[in-house]
């Protein structure tokens, strides 16, 4: 008797140290179809296909292929099994060729030696099949993302791979290659190959998938048809409570110029070429623009050049009339300059020292915090707890908790309590709510709002496409280190900024090109 | 010329093969900063195998019969004792790297500290002195391949090649390019080196292909270990007359100097071995080098003083680091732990 | 909250005195090892060397029957705290730059520089024309900006053009050894007077410079010891306070945990790390100066094939304290307790006193890890801590822990 089922996880559960990351969670997989795996960051939907991929074993619970139990130790069990996995983090190594990729863990061999030309056959083969073109003897970090995301999908289809696992495969696409995506993933459904895919983004399941399995901070909520739903639904079963989609916020009335950027150059690190190309613009106290783009389109690079972490190679910041084109870090954040980093844990925090000594890390120097080169330990921890008061910083022992054991979330409204507390009119925020779960979203769009009434001047930069057009009164599309175009939110769509994004349209409002 | 060829060739070729082993600890993630402590602990073995060795009956009789091909073994025999005894060594590196998680500079630091002080212990016990040397006779008597080894007589001209390559050389020499060659073959050709590498780039990509990374850390830093001892010994044997004192004068380190310069791939090593092996030869022999002949050591006459001749390699490796550092490219996750639980 | 931190003092205790007890026990086992080994060592001498290795500070040498005999020895305790000097000024150095996240290997150098000028100093100013205190301050300073210098030389390689400072350190150091065999090569420093000795410096009581004894030679009758040690002590509190009570010390440890974050707030990074180096070279040098100054050893000039040991076993020295300034002081004596001992096996046995690098090494070795150990402890208990404070946190280990590691990893 067959299962109806190619595979099965029955009340799984797997612990941290402190964590319980899932909770007798099950999830069925029938073949053929396409079943999306529903969850807010940190619901557990990762470390269930880790575990269905051999990465974790489960304290407790079975995984069944056809109707058997399969024990799925590392990956070469899980490969055995036929399971394939696009992992959200592409597991891609730079310097190696895409064939190099493609082989890796699966080579033929002669003698210990690697014999490249059948797989290379082979690999073209799949790559005409599927139309996922790929340029083979091109190293990784050569290759746009869409590519390497392509690379990861020969992978699963050179291992003959019948079930596909997507983790999050849309974050790094522009709307219209997430249409490709979508028929690439229909296509293999035809074919009978089971798909999983892993999102949070409600859209893209109503549009592609046959079933949806919600997960809710570790817990399993339920399975659902996509047919006999609604997105309204779904949201509910994936935070637990009905969620504001829109941000609330009133009319903008933009004021004087607080940044005024001119002709911006900014060299990349990773080629040849600058990753900011003359960029012009301005931003008003009193309004929110937003720098829209796909990842890797010179967003980093341009928040770099204004704060002063990269050298800008030409062209002129100002900030508040202030010309600070030449300035050092310091001086550039004493003009007036508020920065939410885009990697907390890189640039945000000293994660291994204390909260409190996180929360004057710029402002240690002033003389409300030392007096004659010591530190006023006293006065520091003072500081500490009123930002952590006003912020609502959730930590374990007050302000001598260390950064590292807080969560992404406290971590992130502390960087943003000690920012915005500086009081700067211009505050750059960048990816601000990445990793983070609803509830803590929502606290800190609220908080950008809130800035922005104030008369601050607020600089976003976001990869989310509902973030950007939800929150902003202004967008500036990024392609390539350029500023392609200039919308305005309420005029325009998802289609047509994803057209921008993937750099096939270029103009809007005329200013923007400078 | 013929005398700085081979010079150079003396200094160049240890250089190479412990370059080449940082080469397969770095690309597997492992940074190996032990190397210097590893050649002084394969030294010591060699040296001390060569030495109980000459009491034995068959050495004995070769070394008096002038049966090279015995004595060649006996060599080549030891070059491999110490290759197998730094592999051992070095994986007191691999435990602390690899399962223990330590940091890879503090676990080197401690096999460069542990070295010397073990081997000149063990000296001092052993011989009641600082140096160990040979039973016996000299590297020379015993080992060097000369024209009279193969019953040539010593006023033949055997050309230019031939005095440089055939007279006064070390079969080690020979054989440690045979292994530097196989090995990069190894390294760029095969599955095994393939999986090397892509541990020493990205483990969590490697691993979740099913490769093993805990393993192949552990076999990169044993072979890393194993040239390191091997090129120990022959360090020894070529440059200081097989003897061991606890000490390569920083010869490791420079090798690490070496593999970042060639930027971490064996060919480009080879040429800044060579590179480094001239100024090393220049180091250390300046007063005898007739560059074109003519009887005139045009070195020793500049006047430039000896501390400077011998500060020059160091001065180089500094100046060469200079230039190279912003654009060399090391592999990616070489130094940092390798976690399984964390990925 | 104050016990927990105790509790943390306490553990970082206990890690390192379990670093001790192995290590000595190594060196005890090897010490058995070699005397089962070899014929001419009789089990009663491998006896005494493990007693020794455990103890030797408290040996009083050899009765007239040939027994050890143990005391409580005034001279040997002198001497300790005489070597211990060096030991702490070195230690000093590597702590406060792993404070920035440098691991100093370059002691040596930085000693080697400072002893040379130092040494220069206080016999170049004739003591009939300048007090002998004003040579000997003059000479310490002298040899600590030295020393500062050179140590400054890696860490601009590194914030510039960053260079490995470990490899850059290994250079350096070899540079010194040879700068100081040729500079004393071509001046006019070594000892003629002695004829029976040959490659040596004058000692600076040669020109009346020496350290005040400061009554501890009334303590520790017969032993070498003398002010220095005060200083040193003075010093190691004094960078107790740079590092944990100033907006500098604040810094240095922010560029040493995360640079990206200090650069980000502002601090200028590569500043840091060039002052970070230099502190760390000048207090080498300034333990060399102490060493010298002391006027009661010669120095052998012709250092270019060997590097001194003071420098590296500043390593451990830090290890140990965990980087702690205060708790430098206690195990800089400790290293040098294992000095002595060296001497004593290598006066009253068959052994040496290489067998105490091998002790030293074994613990450099376990700190590699205890380090980690400790840190594995506080992740647990703060995930813990964590979970309590929150209901349910995000267990998101994957992308999380690569990024902290990428985040650490330049700095």
């Amino acid at each position: 008797m067959q299962s109806d089922y190619i595979i099965e996880m029955l009340n799984i559960r797997k612990e941290f140290p402190g964590i319980v990351a899932n909770d007798d969670i099950t999830l069925q997989l029938r073949r053929g179809e396409i079943h999306a795996l529903l969850g807010e960051n940190g619901a557990g939907k990762s470390t269930l296909m880790s575990v269905l991929f051999g990465l974790y074993q489960p304290e407790r619970g079975v995984i069944k292929k056809n109707g058997e139990v399969v024990r799925i130790q590392n990956p070469n069990d899980a490969t055995a099994l036929n399971i394939g996995m696009v992992h959200q983090h592409f597991k891609l190594v730079d310097v190696f060729t895409v064939l190099d990729n493609i082989i890796l863990g699966a080579e033929d061999t002669r003698l210990g030696f690697l014999q490249k030309k059948e797989a290379r056959k082979k690999v073209q083969a799949l790559s005409e099949k599927y139309k996922l073109s790929v340029d083979l003897d091109a190293k990784v970090e050569d290759i746009s993302v869409g590519m390497q995301q392509r690379t990861e999908i020969l992978k699963m289809l050179y291992r003959d791979n019948e079930i596909l696992i997507f983790d999050e495969p849309t974050a790094v696409l522009t709307p219209q290659e997430i249409d490709e995506l979508m028929e690439i993933m229909r296509g293999f459904a035809r074919e009978g190959k089971s798909i999983l895919f892993i999102t949070h983004k409600l859209n893209e399941i109503m549009a592609v998938a046959d079933r949806v399995t919600v997960l809710r901070k570790g817990k399993y909520v339920g399975t659902v048809e996509t047919k006999n739903t609604t997105k309204q639904e779904l949201s509910a079963m994936m935070v637990g409570r009905p969620v504001q989609l829109q941000v609330e916020k009133g009319e903008s009335t933009p004021g004087d110029v607080i940044l005024d950027v001119k002709g911006l150059t900014v060299p990349s690190k990773l080629h040849k070429n600058n990753a900011v190309k003359d960029v012009t613009f301005q931003v008003h106290a009193g309004e929110i623009v937003c720098i829209a783009g796909i990842d890797g389109n010179g967003q980093t690079e341009l928040v770099y050049g204004l704060t002063g972490l990269e050298k800008a190679s030409a062209g002129t910041v100002t900030v508040c009339g202030k010309d600070i084109s030449r300035a050092s870090i310091h001086k550039r954040s004493e003009a007036g300059i508020s920065h939410i980093p885009e990697d907390r844990h890189k640039h945000g925090l000293v994660l291994d020292d204390t909260l409190e000594n996180n929360l004057v890390l710029q402002s240690f120097r002033e003389p409300r915090f030392q007096s004659g080169g010591f530190i006023r330990k006293s006065a520091v921890r003072e500081y500490a707890e009123k930002i952590i008061g006003q912020y609502d910083v959730r930590c374990g022992q007050g302000p001598v908790t260390v950064a590292r054991s807080m969560s992404g979330g406290n971590q992130q409204k502390a960087i943003i309590g000690r920012e915005i507390d500086r009081g700067n009119p211009l505050l750059i925020a960048v990816q601000p709510t990445r990793g983070l779960d609803v509830g803590a979203i929502e606290y800190i769009h609220s908080q950008l709002v809130a800035q922005r009434d104030a008369g601050k001047a607020v600089l976003l930069v976001s990869l989310e496409l509902d973030e950007v057009m939800n929150l902003s009164d202004r967008i500036l599309v990024m392609y390539e280190g350029e500023i392609v175009g200039e919308l305005d939110p309420r005029k325009t769509t998802v289609q047509e900024l994803g057209l921008y994004m993937a750099g096939a349209k270029r103009g809007g409002k005329g200013e923007a090109q400078a | 010329m013929t005398f700085l060829i081979q010079q150079t060739l003396l200094y160049a070729v240890p250089l190479m093969i412990v370059a080449l082993a940082g080469v397969f600890a770095e690309r597997s993630g492992i940074i190996n900063l032990a190397l210097e402590g590893i050649m002084i602990f394969g030294a010591f073995i060699g040296v001390l195998f060569v030495r109980s060795m000459q009491g034995v009956a068959v050495f004995v009789n070769a070394a008096s019969s002038g049966k090279w091909l015995t004595l060649q073994g006996l060599e080549l025999l030891a070059m491999l004792v110490s290759a197998i005894m730094g592999a051992v060594f070095s994986l007191l590196l691999s435990f602390a790297s690899v399962n223990l998680k330590a940091d890879q500079t503090i676990g080197g630091t401690a096999l460069n500290l542990m070295a010397p002080a073990l081997v000149l212990f063990l000296i001092r016990i052993i011989a009641n002195q600082n140096t160990l040397q040979m039973a016996t006779g000299d590297a020379a008597s015993w080992f060097m391949i000369k024209k009279s080894t193969f019953g040539i007589p010593k006023s033949t001209n055997l050309g230019f090649f031939g005095e440089t390559f055939l007279h006064k050389v070390y079969l080690a020499t020979y054989v440690c390019i045979l292994i530097f060659v196989v090995l990069s073959i190894v390294l760029y050709k095969t599955r095994f080196g393939l999986r090397l590498r892509s541990c020493g780039e990205n483990p969590q990509a490697a691993d979740s292909l099913g490769i093993n990374v805990y393993r192949m850390r552990y076999t990169g830093t044993t072979i890393s270990g194993a040239l390191a001892g091997m090129g120990g010994f022959v360090y020894a044997l070529t440059t200081t007359n097989c003897t061991a004192n606890g000490d390569v004068a920083g010869f490791g380190f420079l090798a690490l100097a070496v593999m970042i310069f060639g930027n971490w791939k064996p060919l480009n090593i080879a040429g800044a071995s060579l590179l480094f092996g001239l100024f090393k030869c220049i180091a250390a022999a300046y007063t005898s080098i007739d560059i074109n002949g003519d009887g005139v050591y045009l070195l020793a006459q500049i006047g430039i003083s000896s501390p400077l001749y011998r500060m020059l390699p160091y001065l180089v490796t500094l100046a060469v680091l200079a230039f190279t550092s912003s654009k060399s490219r090391a592999p990616k996750a070489e130094g940092i732990p390798y976690d399984k639980g964390s990925r | 909250m104050r016990n927990l931190l105790d509790k943390e003092g306490t553990k970082k205790v206990l890690a390192s005195l379990i670093s001790i007890i192995v290590g000595l026990c190594v060196g005890a086992i090897v010490v058995i090892i070699v005397g089962l080994t070899k014929d001419s060592i009789p089990l009663g001498g491998m006896w005494d060397g493990v007693r020794l290795i455990f103890a030797g500070i408290f040996s009083t040498g050899r009765d007239a029957q040939g027994v050890l005999t143990w005391g409580y020895n005034a001279q040997a305790l002198g001497n300790m705290l005489f070597r211990a000097m060096p030991l702490i000024m070195t230690g000093l150095s590597v702590a406060v730059a792993n404070k920035t996240g440098l691991f100093n290997i370059g002691a040596p150098g930085q000693y080697l520089m400072g002893t040379m000028v130092s040494l220069m100093v206080a016999l170049a100013i004739p003591s009939s024309v300048v007090p002998a205190g004003i040579i000997w301050i003059l000479a310490f300073l002298s040899g600590c900006l030295a020393g500062a210098v050179w140590g400054a030389i890696p860490g601009v390689l590194k914030a510039f053009l960053n260079i490995n400072e470990v490899l850059a350190c290994i250079m350096t150091n070899w540079l010194a050894a040879n700068v100081v065999t040729w500079v004393f090569d071509v001046t006019n420093f070594k000892n003629v007077v002695e004829n029976t000795k040959s490659g040596y410096i004058y000692k600076t009581t040669y020109n009346g410079v020496q350290t005040p004894k400061l009554l501890l030679d009334k303590l520790f009758p017969g032993s070498q010891v003398n002010g220095g040690i005060l200083i040193a002590i003075l010093v190691a509190v004094a960078m107790y306070i740079l590092i944990n009570k100033t907006t500098l010390g604040y810094e240095l440890k922010a560029c040493g945990s995360n640079r990206h974050a200090a650069r980000y707030a502002g601090i200028n990074d590569k500043r840091n790390i060039v002052l970070s180096m230099a502190i760390a070279g000048a207090l080498s040098a300034g333990g060399a100066a102490l060493y010298w100054l002391s006027g009661n050893t010669e120095f052998y000039w012709s250092t270019y094939q060997s590097l001194p040991a003071a420098g590296f076993n500043g390593i451990p020295v830090a290890l140990l304290a965990v980087n702690n300034p205060i708790a430098v002081v206690f195990t800089g004596i400790f290293m040098a307790m294992l000095d002595i001992v060296g001497v004593q096996l290598t006066g009253y046995t068959a052994y040496n006193e290489y067998i105490t690098d091998v002790i030293i090494s074994v613990i450099v070795y376990l700190s590699a890890f205890s380090l980690l150990i400790r840190t594995m402890l506080n992740s647990k208990k703060g995930t813990k801590t964590n979970a309590n404070a929150e209901p349910a946190p995000a267990p998101a280990p994957a992308a999380e822990q690569t990024e902290i590691k990428e985040g650490g990893e330049e700095a």
